[in-house]
């Protein structure tokens, strides 16, 4: 078979259990494991630390000796990429100032295509990946929120035991971005600068040295490691960091009212004109969906030869005719201004109808990465200008 | 090594992902990309953030390039025909059956009964050591390959006009240009990211774009004014527009006799195209011909965009021509974002004709029959007498080969059994061959032909440099190990060139081999690896400290003055006719590549599109009581196919447009092997077929 089928991807159990069987069996097996990934600043007892700058490359080098430490390095070409350290010698390319990584980290955990099962002769082997202990050093705010919604996708309604083994060892390490894109709206979608829950540690530059900020006990007992390279944070220094939060929030110059951009989608206020333009606008490379920090959806092929190979899920996407062309040939969505539409509202209205949060982080990357300049701020933007029907 | 970040997982989950930075194997854009690898495995490829051509995004090929990489049906090991079936053999055996029989055939026949196809799909190096092996080890200079099928026409027409075959501009030029006249190019489909800047310039900032296309592709929708000539009468409406310039005093008078000769012939020539005239041959209503050579002729920063519909007919040459001719008459090339822009196609076709993979040129177009040229080579490869005559194209070897004349044929990385016109006859010819070498990544449709299949390193799975479009050198990089016992494609010729005991091609990397070129060609005299960090240089670039050259014939043309080159119309081959009524052309589709050996592998590209159509008009599919989805037989004097209609106005009534994509209904069955008489290239954009419906009440017919 060399295509394979053609799926949506949903939220519910079953249909989960539909499209990865042996995912689904496998946790099965295992039993469901409970893991906490997100803890809150309420759980647990606020403590502020500080970490010289000078201290950074001995903390990660020492950190790299029992974990996978990924961080921001600058590669040819001033290209910045979340990747694994491998020596020392690498943190000289560490960049904690970068403006966006091209990709979001959720292909740590959701990679663009990963192996599931092999099979010969009729018998079926998982090809589920080893747990590892990782760090993910010099998150931003936006990235940490997207992979937190990710997370929900693939653990919260079934379990993925892919993603889990991918992702269960993990600390994250927010940098608070003082360096926004110009094509970054978080200040509008409350996902950024800085984040206020949800990640382990969080660092706010105050120029020689950065503020740490607690937020689980994971995070308490990483630095409890490396107890000596880490000071207590004066009360003046805590001052100060709100001072930097609030000065990397004005950075953030991209403004978009959100607000009103989901009432609208939630209320099918949205007119068709819009669409229409962006429909025809699109050139369907995917862009926007691959680079997207909470797009989710994949499709299953499988490889084979002489009866031996094994079955593969990839990232896909709501802009390509096939994605929802039913096996019948009928497609819900066949004509490109209803998936332009569909991607619109998956993330401003189902994903907010769904679990109240909105599956967009205000990252701009669909803008970035979208060869005409089309992107989920300028949606909203043209919405929102525009006059309601009511 | 510089570009590639090595990340080997030293804790329990033995993960070692690496990501390399590279360049896309698709089209002539040359995205920088990066490849993820894991294990042996590519999962996963992205856009480069910096590099000048993909500025952080891709087209959906390009997104999808890891997934083909490690498809279980890869060749892993060389294979030798044995009582009629191919079957696994060693390295050994295979490399000394090849050069074995290639000798022999040059020994008993003569070294022009030997032909050899480079690859467009190949790296800069590999080309250059096809066409070393071609010329220093067999003394023939039978070498071709598919740009003969694509830019042949650019290569003769604008060397002769300009003195340079090549894209004259950079493509972030295009981001300035400030009008865009696009002939015979889909170019949002082919080359998605040059597409994407044209359509950006004229909704964001206004410029303005006239296409000039038969067919009703995407960019019409952004066109200030569609010119929708009839197919193959190029010559007269751009020779119409050439009128409609001169008459209105709209030429540029200084540039002209500054930097050109032989405008005289050209005002004489063009006085006949009034756009009267020129509306009976083109269909094109003469208002429409005067407003667009004002917009083009008045404005500032003009680029002229061509691609396969300009130069696939048998007046392709002239067709290339007469475009130069406008450009120069309105001062429009030498300047930054103004100039004459042909269009690429594959990957390293610039680089492949750019290393003399060409029957009449070493590298850098430094011509065999000049003695100081064949010296020079011949003192470097340590070999005499390297043959002076020009040797045959793609089109004449397969006719030969059909002939008898042409015995032994090693091909690299194309697939002629689909991708050249009146493929029956291509294959007639594959099986008269006395011996066919086919060198690839899968087992092609030309591979089922062959007595020794050579199985190669795909692009990520080597190290090199391809030549985009834009004439940028720029280098992929080796992300994993070629599959089973594949070895790349400059280590297997090297092997081929050994065994005939010939000590001249014993290379350590592909990087020695650059080294190699630089010092025998004068484009490429600066090139060096540790130069072409990290996102490459562009040619002319003749010294180690030369920056590249962003655009060409600045100041001065090539070869010194641009040579005005009038032409006339004359109509194409085949035409439609009472039996054969309506017109074919053929081409490519956004989501596919070429013969679709890579592209219909990969699940997301092959899923948008899984099969084979024939657009029609749906005027024609009414008069004919066909429906979209109906599966109609279309037949050319040549062969007959049996395919899905896909109703569409994007055709005009009476064409059709059906893509070469797939085996199943192999358009190239169909196609004329009428060829334009110098640069010998076929006219794949017109010839006549009839369709016939196949279901006539319920029966099959």
């Amino acid at each position: 078979m060399r295509e394979g089928c053609v799926v949506e991807v949903g939220f519910s159990e079953p249909v989960a259990r539909y499209l990865c069987p042996v995912t689904v069996a496998a946790v099965a097996d295992r039993g469901r494991q409970g893991w906490v990934h997100r803890s809150t600043i309420d759980d647990i007892n606020m403590n502020n630390r500080i970490l010289l700058k000078r201290n950074i490359n001995e903390l990660l080098a020492r950190s790299a000796e029992a974990r996978e430490v990924y961080l921001p390095l600058e590669g040819p070409g001033g290209d910045v990429q979340f990747l694994p350290l491998q020596e020392p010698k690498e943190l000289d390319n560490l960049n904690l100032n970068y403006d966006q990584l091209i990709i979001p980290p959720k292909n740590i955990g959701f990679p663009q295509l990963e192996s599931l099962f092999e099979f010969k002769d009729g018998e079926i082997n998982p090809t589920v990946p080893v747990p590892s202990r990782h760090i993910l050093f010099g998150l931003r705010a936006c990235d940490l929120k997207g992979i937190l919604f990710v997370d929900d996708f693939f653990r919260k309604n079934f379990e993925d035991i892919y993603y889990r083994h991918r992702t269960e060892g993990r600390l994250t390490v927010v940098v608070g971005c003082t360096s926004p894109s110009p094509n970054c709206f978080c200040t509008s979608t409350s996902t950024g600068p800085f984040i206020e829950d949800g990640f382990d540690l969080q660092l706010v530059d105050l120029g020689e040295r950065y503020l740490v900020e607690v937020g689980s006990e994971n995070g308490e007992r990483f630095i409890g490691e490396f107890e000596e390279l880490f000071l207590d944070a004066s009360k003046d220094e805590i001052h100060h960091s709100g001072e930097v939060k609030v000065t990397a929030a004005k950075a953030v110059t991209l403004k978009v009212d959100f607000k009103e951009a989901i009432r609208r989608l939630t209320e099918d206020d949205v007119p068709r004109e819009i669409y229409e333009e962006i429909a025809e606008r699109c050139i369907y490379c995917g862009g926007c969906l691959y680079v997207c920090p909470t797009c989710t959806c994949f499709n299953l092929f499988d490889d084979m030869k002489e009866g031996e190979g094994a079955r593969f899920r990839n990232w896909d996407g709501c802009v390509f005719e096939g994605y929802t062309r039913e096996a019948s040939g009928y497609n819900p969505r066949r004509d490109k201004c209803s998936r332009a539409a569909r991607r619109y509202e998956h993330k401003l209205k189902y994903d907010y109808q769904e679990t109240g949060i909105s599956g967009c982080v205000g990252c701009g990357r669909c803008l970035t990465s979208c060869p005409v300049n089309i992107g989920i701020s300028n949606f909203i933007e043209q919405l929102t200008g525009l006059d309601s029907k009511q | 090594m510089k570009g590639v970040v090595c990340l080997v997982g030293k804790f329990e989950g033995e993960r070692s992902v690496s990501r390399i930075l590279t360049t896309c194997i698709y089209c002539g854009c040359g995205c920088g990309l990066y490849l993820d690898a894991d294990q042996g495995r590519i999962i996963g490829s992205y856009p480069s953030g910096n590099h000048p051509v993909s500025r952080g995004a891709l087209c959906v090929k390009g997104w999808n390039s890891y997934e083909f990489v490690n498809k279980l049906d890869r060749l892993t090991k060389p294979l030798i025909r044995r009582n009629g079936r191919l079957e696994e053999s060693g390295w050994e055996e295979a490399l000394d059956l090849v050069s074995r029989r290639l000798l022999e055939i040059g020994d008993r026949t003569g070294p022009d009964s030997l032909a050899f196809l480079s690859s467009a799909k190949t790296t800069n190096e590999e080309n250059y050591l096809m066409m070393k092996l071609a010329r220093a080890v067999f003394r023939a200079n039978n070498i071709d390959h598919c740009a003969r099928l694509c830019h042949a026409s650019t290569v003769v027409g604008l060397k002769a006009a300009f003195g340079s075959g090549a894209m004259t501009n950079s493509i972030e030029e295009f981001e300035d240009a400030d009008c865009f006249l696009v002939t015979g190019s889909d170019t949002t489909a082919q080359h998605p990211l040059i597409g994407s800047r044209i359509i950006n310039a004229v909704r964001d900032r206004s410029a303005a774009l006239i296409v000039a296309d038969p067919r009703n592709i995407e960019l019409v929708k952004y066109a200030d004014i569609h010119l929708r000539q009839k197919n193959g009468t190029d010559v007269a409406w751009i020779n119409g527009m050439m009128n409609v310039i001169i008459e209105e005093g709209l030429h540029a008078s200084r540039y002209i006799e500054e930097r050109t000769e032989g405008f005289a012939k050209l005002r004489e020539v063009v006085k006949d195209y009034t756009p009267g005239y020129v509306e009976v041959i083109t269909g094109i209503p003469a208002y429409l011909l005067v407003a667009s050579a004002r917009i083009y002729a008045r404005s500032e920063k003009a680029m002229i965009i061509y691609s396969m519909g300009i130069t696939q007919h048998v007046t392709g040459v002239d067709n290339v021509k007469s475009l130069a001719n406008l450009a120069m008459l309105t001062g429009h090339v030498g300047f930054r974002s103004t100039g004459v822009n042909p269009l690429r196609g594959q990957n390293n076709v610039q680089g492949a004709c750019d290393m003399g993979a060409l029957p009449k040129v070493f590298t850098g177009y430094q011509s065999v029959g000049d003695k100081e040229v064949r010296e020079k080579f011949e003192a470097v490869w340590g070999v005499k007498d390297l043959p002076a005559v020009p040797g045959l194209t793609v089109t004449e070897i397969f006719d030969r080969a059909r002939k008898g004349d042409v015995r032994g044929l090693y091909i690299i990385g194309e697939n002629p059994a689909l991708s050249d016109p009146d493929s029956n006859r291509v294959r007639v010819a594959l099986q008269q061959l006395d011996f066919l070498v086919v060198q690839d990544i899968f087992l092609s449709e030309t591979a089922e032909y062959a007595d020794v299949v050579l199985p190669a390193a795909g692009f990520a799975e080597k190290d090199g440099t391809f030549t985009n479009t834009e004439r940028r050198v720029q280098r992929i990089r080796k992300a994993i190990d070629p599959p089973g016992e594949a070895r790349a494609d400059w280590e297997i010729i090297s092997g081929v060139a050994e065994r005939c005991g010939y000590k001249g091609m014993r290379y350590s990397s592909p990087s020695e081999i650059m080294d190699e070129i630089a010092e025998l060609t004068p484009i490429y005299g600066g090139m060096r690896y540790d130069r072409l960090e990290p996102f490459g240089l562009q040619w002319p670039c003749p010294s180690r400290d030369h920056p590249g050259t962003p655009y060409l014939h600045k100041g001065t043309f090539a070869r010194g003055k641009g040579q005005f080159m009038p032409a006339v119309y004359i109509a194409p081959d085949e035409l439609p006719d009472q039996e054969y009524s309506f017109l074919l052309s053929t081409g490519r589709v956004y989501w596919h590549w070429h013969t679709g050996t890579m592209t219909r592998r990969t699940s997301t590209l092959d899923r948008e599109v899984p099969e084979a159509y024939v657009e029609l008009h749906p005027r024609d599919a009414e008069r004919m009581q066909v429906i979209g989805g109906e599966e109609v037989r279309v037949s050319s004097r040549r062969g007959n196919i049996e395919i899905r209609v896909k109703i569409t106005e994007k055709v005009k009534e009476g064409s059709v447009f059906i893509p070469f994509h797939f085996k199943e209904a192999a358009a190239n069955i169909l196609t004329n092997p009428a060829v334009d008489p110098t640069a010998k290239i076929p006219e794949y954009k017109v010839c006549a077929v009839k369709i016939e419906k196949m279901i006539k009440c319920g029966k099959v017919v």
